[in-house]
């Protein structure tokens, strides 16, 4: 389908330095090569995570690019170019444009992206919030079906692990092919609205879906394996397009020669733009966990969730957990859930353990691969400085 | 020989104290602790320029914990802080998804929004091509 | 002319010992090391590939921070003598460094300024030596012990010091060299640290003649 999966997302460029810190970042050992040797990339092993991308001290690693693709459609009048941007992109673009970390350039994100040409700009937060409708269906499901509930047999198993990052999916088809019915069956939000913009969005707009080209803007460089995976192709077409990283973004506004920081202000289009603050936090490590538990709570309860802070699963910790109470009002008491919360797939795998031996007493796991969420991921800016 | 000049000899003598073996005889134990002790800082100094340096660019990692706390106060900033209360989200289910009612995991949701993983992909690849085609 | 006779020890073994490996550590480390940065093949494959050279690299560098630091342990008081010595700029020094002690072709001089044991070239080349030694070694250590759990942005710092300070260091050393074995006016040194230690007495009374003088007084 493309070249970007054949020759992989990640490469270690010809002039390594060979300093061999990249091997202890890596969490899966793809990278081989000793210390004074170049390194090299195993891409059946590498799960694209862009880890010892951004944590190479001498910037000589890289990621596949689909920027010229993006161009090629922006430039071909006959494509519907639409565009999703991930939460984790707009606290960190504007680094590039010489703002502090973790500042909101979000509506400026949006003028920016209109301005290279965008027909429509969405958002991937509103199909964030569709991953919470699902996949919190989905766990409300499991917890019944275990709990012995009527109708809601052969649901899966728990506890229930997230499906949003791909470099963790990658990990546990690869390492761990038995944990696979415990992975939530829902796509990541990326591929819904890759999904979403070819079928619905087509019937609100009147454009002919084989027109549509679904860019996706990602804090991530596994997204761009993501896309290319063969099985996303449920609405017909390849769902998403292609994937252009934060950086690549910055790199795009700045080649156009927009001023990005007097940009004004503006607002996503709709249909598919509308987000709510439980998709802005899927960026940050524990966000997923806290949207879902803000949903969970107030479905399966019947009654507003006050404290909607839950800072128990807050935290830049690699593995977190927490016990939440909800009052069920199915069955007629109240259900302690018990989560736990990984950022660093390294970490992952006691708890993995644990669950294939029938120890673990979580319900539902989130796993992201990148240290501290996809704010920290392989496709955002990168950081030198010393403090 | 002219006057003036130091006779070979005197300077031989004068330095064979310098020599490998009269070294180590002429070391004395405040000179082997002068020396250790000069070695023991310079260990120190390695350990502690590593140390520094760590310290220094250890707080390059700030951004995450940033990040972090920017999307923190862009969440408590939104109208809507709950998934399902987004108007949209409502809309896409009641008109597309499962017409009607907001349900989850309707068929359709269940074939637009979920997906297999590891060895049951070639199969579910040919279920959804399968699929299409029915519906073409 | 010649009416001074006669040899003087100019370094004892222990110094030609600690400057013999010295040198060899310091070329070990400056092939492999230039080989690493512009990824030179035919260097790296003469030490066997580049996992080796590294390894070579790696221990050649412990020789070369060891070897200067049991030589100093050995021989403390003669450090600080030479440490003395160097820091010691009078005002000879400063006029010979005017006429660079009469080396350069196009600067006439009749005749330097007496000078200490090192003249005020030596001096300075030996404060870079050291100074450039240690900020090698504390930049080295660590981006091999620990660069495993060092942060990516000081590994990239420390790396930029080793290369440039590598870099102004072997300048240096193949001044010194230069000046030490080639030039006609004081390759005659070279034999004092190279071989037998020995200087001819005239050839120290005219170039070292304050030490000279000391060591008369000694006498």
């Amino acid at each position: 389908m493309s070249t970007v999966l054949t020759q992989g997302i990640i490469n270690v460029t010809s002039d390594c330095r060979a300093c061999d810190h990249c091997t202890s970042i890596c969490p899966t050992g793809a990278i081989s090569g000793l210390l004074g040797q170049r390194h090299k990339i195993d891409h059946n092993l590498c799960i694209n995570c862009g880890q010892c991308l951004i944590n190479c001290p001498f910037g000589r690693i890289e990621d596949a690019s689909m920027v010229d693709l993006v161009k090629k459609a922006l430039a071909d009048p006959s494509k519907f170019v639409i565009v999703q941007e991930a939460p984790a992109v707009r606290v960190a673009l504007g680094e590039e444009f010489g703002l502090e970390p973790g500042t909101n350039v979000k509506n400026k994100m949006y003028a920016a992206l209109r301005r290279l040409g965008f027909k429509k700009v969405y958002d991937t937060e509103f199909t964030a919030d569709l991953t919470i409708m699902e996949e919190g269906t989905e766990l409300i499901g499991r917890v019944y079906g275990a709990l012995g509930v009527k109708g809601y047999e052969n649901k899966g198993p728990l506890p229930q692990f997230t499906s949003c990052c791909p470099a963790w999916i990658k990990y546990a088809e690869d390492k761990y092919p038995k944990i696979i019915p415990y992975l939530s069956t829902a796509k990541s939000p990326q591929q819904m609205f890759g999904a979403i913009s070819k079928t619905y969005l087509p019937t609100k707009l009147n454009v002919n879906p084989a027109n549509i080209y679904s860019v996706s803007v990602m804090p991530c460089t596994a997204k761009k394996a993501e896309c290319n995976r063969p099985e996303f192709i449920s609405s017909g077409y390849q769902d998403v397009d292609a994937v252009i990283t934060t950086r690549e973004l910055a790199a795009l506004i700045k080649e156009k020669g927009i001023d990005f920081n007097k940009l004004p202000a503006e607002e996503a289009d709709k249909f598919i733009g509308a987000s709510t603050g439980a998709a802005t936090i899927f960026g940050v490590s524990g966000g997923v966990m806290e949207a879902a538990l803000r949903t969970a709570y107030e479905i399966l309860s019947g009654s507003t969730l006050d404290e909607v802070d839950l800072k128990a699963v807050r935290g830049l910790q690699s593995v977190r957990e927490a016990s939440v109470e909800i009052p069920v009002k199915a069955l007629g008491k109240a259900l302690p859930v018990n989560v736990a919360i990984v950022t660093g797939t390294k970490h992952v795998d006691k708890l993995i353990e644990d669950v294939l031996a029938g120890r673990s007493k979580y319900h539902f796991i989130e796993v992201m691969n990148c240290p501290g969420g996809c704010i920290n991921g392989g496709g955002q800016p990168i950081r030198r400085e010393m403090h | 020989m002219v006057v003036g000049s130091p006779s070979e000899e005197k300077c031989i003598r004068r330095e064979i104290k310098m020599k490998f073996f009269g070294e180590r005889e002429g070391m004395t134990r405040r000179q082997f602790f002068k020396g250790a002790g000069m070695l023991t800082v310079s260990a120190i100094f390695l350990g502690a320029f590593s140390k520094l340096g760590f310290d220094a660019f250890a707080a390059s990692t700030d951004y995450i914990e940033k990040r972090a706390a920017g999307l923190y106060a862009l969440d408590e900033k939104m109208a809507i802080r709950k998934s399902h209360e987004n108007p949209e989200i409502a809309q896409i289910y009641k008109d597309f998804l499962s017409p009607g009612e907001v349900k989850p995991v309707s068929e359709k949701a269940h074939h637009l929004l979920h997906t297999k993983y590891g060895k049951d992909i070639p199969n579910f690849i040919t279920e959804l091509k399968s699929k299409q085609n029915e519906a073409a | 002319m010649s009416n001074i006779k006669g040899k003087v020890l100019k370094h004892g073994t222990q110094t030609r010992t600690m400057h013999w490996v010295h040198l060899i550590a310091f070329t070990i480390l400056g092939l492999t090391g230039i080989a690493f940065y512009w990824n030179i093949d035919i260097i790296g494959n003469i030490f066997g590939g580049f996992a080796n050279a590294s390894l070579i690299h790696r221990w050649a560098g412990v020789v070369f921070t060891v070897g200067p630091a049991l030589y100093i342990l050995l021989n403390f008081d003669r450090f600080s003598r030479f440490i003395d010595t160097i820091s010691n700029f009078s005002k000879e020094d400063f006029q010979w460094l005017k006429v660079m002690g009469g080396y350069i072709p196009f600067i006439k001089v009749d005749e330097a300024p007496p000078q200490d044991k090192y003249n005020a070239g030596q001096k300075m080349l030996g404060w870079m030596i050291i100074f450039g030694c240690i900020l090698i070694i504390l930049t080295g250590f660590p981006m091999w012990l620990w660069r495993h759990s060092l942060p990516a942005a000081f590994l990239g710092f420390c790396y930029d010091i080793h290369f440039w300070t590598a870099m102004i260091m072997i300048l240096l050393v193949g001044g010194h060299f230069f000046l030490a074995a080639i030039h006609p006016k004081s390759r005659v040194e070279f034999s004092s640290m190279m071989l037998d230690g020995y200087i001819d007495a005239e050839i120290s009374a005219h170039h070292n003649a304050k030490w000279f003088a000391e060591l008369k007084e000694a006498d």
